[in-house]
């Protein structure tokens, strides 16, 4: 909606509050104090920090203890003593700062059933490898080894001997068995091969090697594998994540639970028959529900809480699993907190609000950048610090143009030129957004991630085409032929039908302003005789415009591209799911050109074919082909980067003063399911 | 009479079934759907779905196939006594509702008593006094309780709550009891939170009630009818309480039809504000989601309850109005 033009009606301000969730923002303040009061935030971002890996087994603890709860259990006989329900190598976490204690319930917020990743990433440790806090390494996690082969067609990992499942049953190599043998293999249940398990369009497989070995091959080279399983994809995010809302992913699942909802096991009548009893259409959705950490209590995991009451009532509640196996430095079993309670907020406001007045002990999702203000004022009131997470991706408000676009050919055109592309980029003054938007705590820039991560080109492409130049700009669409402008000095088509407009999607509900901010790209644009109509879509109708080809340029943020092989949509149009630059092209790239259309730009072919071959290259070589691509991408701006590497998406942290073992700065990225590289199990109360 | 009710109900049952019709229409008029909307979710919230999951998902849900077959479906499972599981929530969308609907329904008629407690007074007073100061004060109260919006004035009172009182922060419950059995200390907890949620929902209706009371008494007050009855020598109460209040009421009747929706559904934006466990946030949740099962169960739900209502508030004005009834037996 274009709220420059015409006035908004009271229905339709109440629409936007209802839609937007957060539209009807009373505890935030005008941008125009922030501007005033540049870099407010710069001093709540401290020092990157998180426990530490213990290696060397002499420094191991000799003698285990556990939390009191659990050791009643083992008094009451209900319960093994600890020794017997760790692995015999259980991995050894040297806290951020201390030794803590046990006990205590965690209270935070969610907003809803859809909500799973705010649970999901807490108890992510049951990932097979895992970043440590930094992001660049990999570390050990359910697994306590591997082997990644000379030719890159195999990837090892070794468990931990004794490892068992929440319900005291053995971790094994045969519940990876069962997993490809009865669930990725079973066309009911994985109907197509899934692409993190492939190499060039070829399946990969597993085998057991013996009760705690685990191979994975490929027919050909994927040195990229071993990144696979450490990120958040569905081979190595772990049973939590990809068993989760239907999902058929994540490499292993406990054999000896699920087996009693399997066809194969107890035949398809008798599994349609439980399933039908219990509500369900057939067994596939029922078995499905069964696998789901939220939502069954009895499922065996291997997280360091467990679901107790499922997600989708007013609480979410999880409860110690007494046999995790994570120990600190001082024999202590992990994790240190009893049980994590989540309440409902119906909208993010309220959700906001609570933080602010101390109900939440921990809280670093869905708070709100725009909030800090009122964070600052309450928190030695009610007591917690605030601390910002900046991200590691170039800009959390990144205009895609569409090189797919066929509606209007004259936009088509310019939309696919470069230098239309770059005198856009150059007509945005990052600075006022940065200021106005983010504190003056973003970093702006182009699209290129920060300089910390391996991929990055180096710190001159986050200038390149990406600052303030008004006159460049202007000389660059005189170039190309966009010359004339009318009376308002707004430049003319070059078909004769009136002013060049560009049509701005925007997204409503988002974790940063996405309309406000384009409105604010608007007016700078006028500098440059270049007229946008921002529209504000409802989230869904958003995806479903770009889905459908049919936007020009949209505005998302670029989270997760600076694992650029892991996580590629939202750099590269390789994803239908979320394709910016061209629904057309992504679907031409993972059909591997079979439907679809293919780029004409060269050098986004080029990106594209630099893209397909990364797999397969050893570590180094693949950190070369990840700055060409970043250098194509910046120098021909498909999209256009604004500011970033700030804290929008889940870096405001609310931390109850009562808490310990907290980061001062923690990583913010997708593939270190933040907090999960920070080790929640290691949070506690100081009492 | 008899032939009078079953024609009412057989219009009814067409009613409810355009209403099926009507309300499945419109929650698949806007493009894309729960799987769109899913995908969207999880993008803006840091997680992701990948292709092969959204045709899975599609497939699952039916949502592959055209809109008749899948009205057809619902409406299968409807006649059948089961309204299907809510796609969000992953429960029967009638345990979804079923947790709601009764608290729901305790805020709504608390709101509904303060409106009623506070406007018909205010509204006979009004007219008895009319020009008075008490008028002028209830006046313009009233009109400035038409003017502010429910939901900014449940805003400004929840972070005045906070700021100077340390109150609890929206919902019914307190922490301790939200998970708790039902006790008398629960039942407690609930009352101590329900006069915010009742006075912020019965505000803008009592002011809407005190101008209509207000406006309908004056008209009656002139009437030939009062004046006798004051000529027979009634106290003044009895006078105006007895005859032309009760006239006067009408219009209440008359809208009660609107009142059991409003019971069920409330005030959806207010209770979203106060972070209410009530069934409008839900039936908002489930239009963004577009998870038609739950979003068509919740207007099917209402839309039944509006034609029971208008029902029972015809029976009602029969019951209030001998000049109905009168009309009625010729």
């Amino acid at each position: 909606m274009d709220r420059t033009r015409r006035r908004v009606t009271r229905r339709e301000l109440l629409q936007d509050a209802a839609l937007a969730a957060g539209g009807f923002a009373l505890v935030g303040f005008a941008p125009e104090v922030w501007a005033q009061t540049p870099k407010l935030g710069a001093h709540l971002i401290g020092r990157l920090e998180g426990p530490e890996l213990v290696r060397d087994p002499a420094k191991w603890p000799k003698k285990f203890s556990e939390a009191p709860m659990l050791a009643e259990l083992v008094k009451q006989g209900k319960l093994p003593p600890v020794e017997q329900r760790v692995p015999q190598e259980p991995l050894i976490l040297k806290p951020v700062r201390e030794i803590g204690r046990y006990g205590g319930t965690l209270r935070r917020g969610f907003t809803g059933p859809g909500d799973s990743e705010n649970g999901n990433r807490w108890v992510s440790a049951d990932k097979l490898l895992f970043w440590d806090y930094t992001g660049n390494k990999v570390m050990p996690s359910v697994a306590q080894a591997w082997l990644l082969s000379e030719d890159g067609k195999s990837v090892t990992i070794y468990l931990r001997k004794g490892m068992k499942w929440s319900d005291g049953q053995p971790f094994t190599a045969d519940d990876f068995v069962f997993w490809y043998q009865d669930i990725y293999l079973n066309k009911d249940l994985v109907p197509t091969p899934n692409a993190d398990f492939m190499i060039n369009g070829k399946s990969g497989s597993l085998r057991k090697g013996n009760d705690t070995t685990v191979v994975f091959e490929f027919p050909e080279p994927n040195y990229l594998f071993l990144d696979i399983l450490a990120g958040s994809t569905s081979m190595g995010g772990g049973q939590a994540l990809w068993q989760m809302e239907g999902r058929t992913m994540g490499a292993y699942t406990p054999a000896h639970y699920v087996r009693q909802f399997h066809p194969k096991y107890i035949g398809k009548d008798e599994a349609d028959r439980k399933a039908k009893a219990a509500g369900f259409d057939g067994w596939v959705a029922y078995i499905k529900n069964r696998w789901d950490w939220r939502l069954n209590p009895d499922l065996p995991v291997l997280t360091p809480w467990k679901t107790v009451t499922p997600i989708n009532n007013p609480s979410w509640v999880m409860e110690r699993n007494p046999y995790f196996y994570e120990m600190d430095t001082a024999g202590n079993q992990l994790p240190y907190i009893d049980r994590i309670v989540m309440t409902l907020a119906e909208n993010l406001e309220v959700l906001n609000l609570r933080a602010i007045a101390g109900q939440y002990d921990l809280q670093e999702r869905h708070t709100g950048m725009a909030k800090i203000p009122v964070f600052l004022e309450n928190r030695d009131r009610v007591g917690y610090d605030l601390h910002l997470d900046p991200a590691l991706n170039g800009s959390d408000a990144t205009l895609h143009t569409n090189q797919a676009h066929d509606g209007d050919p004259e936009i088509a055109k310019w939309l696919q030129t470069a230098d239309f592309r770059r005198a856009l980029s150059m007509g945005i003054d990052r600075d006022q957004l940065n200021e106005t938007f983010w504190l003056g705590i973003g970093v702006p820039g182009s699209i290129a991630p920060a300089e910390t991560v391996p991929y990055s080109p180096g710190p001159e492409w986050r200038k390149k085409w990406a600052t303030l130049d008004v006159g460049q700009a202007n000389s660059l669409l005189d170039k190309i032929g966009l010359s004339k402008k009318d009376a308002e000095g707004y430049r003319l088509r070059t078909d004769g039908k009136g002013r060049l407009r560009l049509e701005l999607m925007t997204a409503a509900g988002t974790f940063i302003p996405q309309t406000q901010i384009g409105e604010m790209i608007k007016e700078q644009w006028k500098k440059i005789g270049i007229l946008a109509d921002v529209k504000e879509h409802e989230r869904s109708l958003f995806i479903t415009r770009v889905r459908s080809n049919e936007h020009q340029i949209d505005m998302w943020a670029n989270d997760g591209s600076e694992v650029l092989f892991l996580f590629p949509r939202h750099a590269l149009p390789v994803d239908p799911v979320e394709a910016n630059l061209g629904y057309p092209i992504a679907v031409w790239y993972a059909s591997a050109g079979t439907q679809g259309k293919a780029p004409k730009d060269p050098q986004l072919l080029k990106a594209l074919e630099l893209f397909r071959t990364a797999n397969g290259k050893k570590a180094q070589e693949r950190h070369k082909v990840a700055q060409e691509i970043w250098k194509i991408l910046v120098d021909q701006v498909y999209s256009i980067g604004t500011v970033g590497q700030s804290p929008a998406t889940m870096g405001v942290r609310v931390v109850s003063r009562k808490m310990g073992n907290i980061p001062e700065r923690q990583i913010n990225a997708q593939h270190c399911r933040t907090p999960g590289s920070s080790q929640p199990s290691t949070f506690y109360f100081k009492g | 009479m008899l032939a009078y009710l079953a024609r009412r109900l057989a219009l009814a049952v067409l009613t409810i079934w355009a209403i099926t019709i009507l309300s499945f229409v419109i929650i698949k008029l806007p493009p894309g759907d729960y799987i769109t909307s899913y995908i969207a979710q999880m993008s803006a919230s840091g997680g992701f779905v990948s292709e092969a999951e959204v045709q899975a998902l599609r497939r699952e849900y039916g949502l592959d196939q055209p809109g008749y077959v899948q009205y057809l479906r619902w409406m299968t499972m409807v006649l059948h006594g089961r309204f299907g599981v809510a796609l969000e929530w992953k429960r029967p969308v009638s345990e979804v509702i079923g947790d709601r609907l009764w608290l729901t329904m305790v805020v709504s008629v608390a709101a509904i008593v303060v409106t009623w407690a506070l406007a018909i007074p205010i509204g006979i007073y009004s007219a008895v006094r009319q020009y008075s100061t008490g008028d002028y004060v209830a006046t313009f109260v009233g009109f400035i309780g038409l003017a502010v919006p429910s939901f900014m004035l449940a805003l400004i009172l929840l972070y005045l709550g906070f700021k100077y009182f340390n109150a609890s922060i929206g919902g019914l419950f307190s922490d301790r009891y939200a998970e708790a059995p039902w006790t008398l200390a629960k039942v407690w907890d609930l009352a101590r939170h329900l006069p915010l949620p009742a006075l912020i929902l019965g505000f803008a209706g009592t002011a809407q009630l005190v101008r209509i009371m207000r406006a309908n008494l004056l008209d009656e007050l002139g009437k030939p009818y009062v004046v006798t009855a004051r000529a027979r020598g009634l106290s003044e109460w009895r006078v105006i309480l007895k005859y032309p209040v009760r006239v006067a009421l009408n219009p209440f009747a008359s809208t009660i039809g609107y009142l059991l929706p409003y019971i069920v559904s409330g005030s959806i934006i207010v209770s979203l504000v106060l972070g209410l466990p009530t069934v409008g946030p839900l039936l908002l949740r489930a239009l963004i989601a577009q998870d038609m099962f739950l979003a068509g169960t919740i207007v099917l739900l209402l839309g039944v309850l509006t034609v029971v209502g208008t029902f029972l508030s015809d029976l009602l004005l029969l019951w209030i109005d001998p000049r109905i009834r009168l009309e009625g037996k010729q």
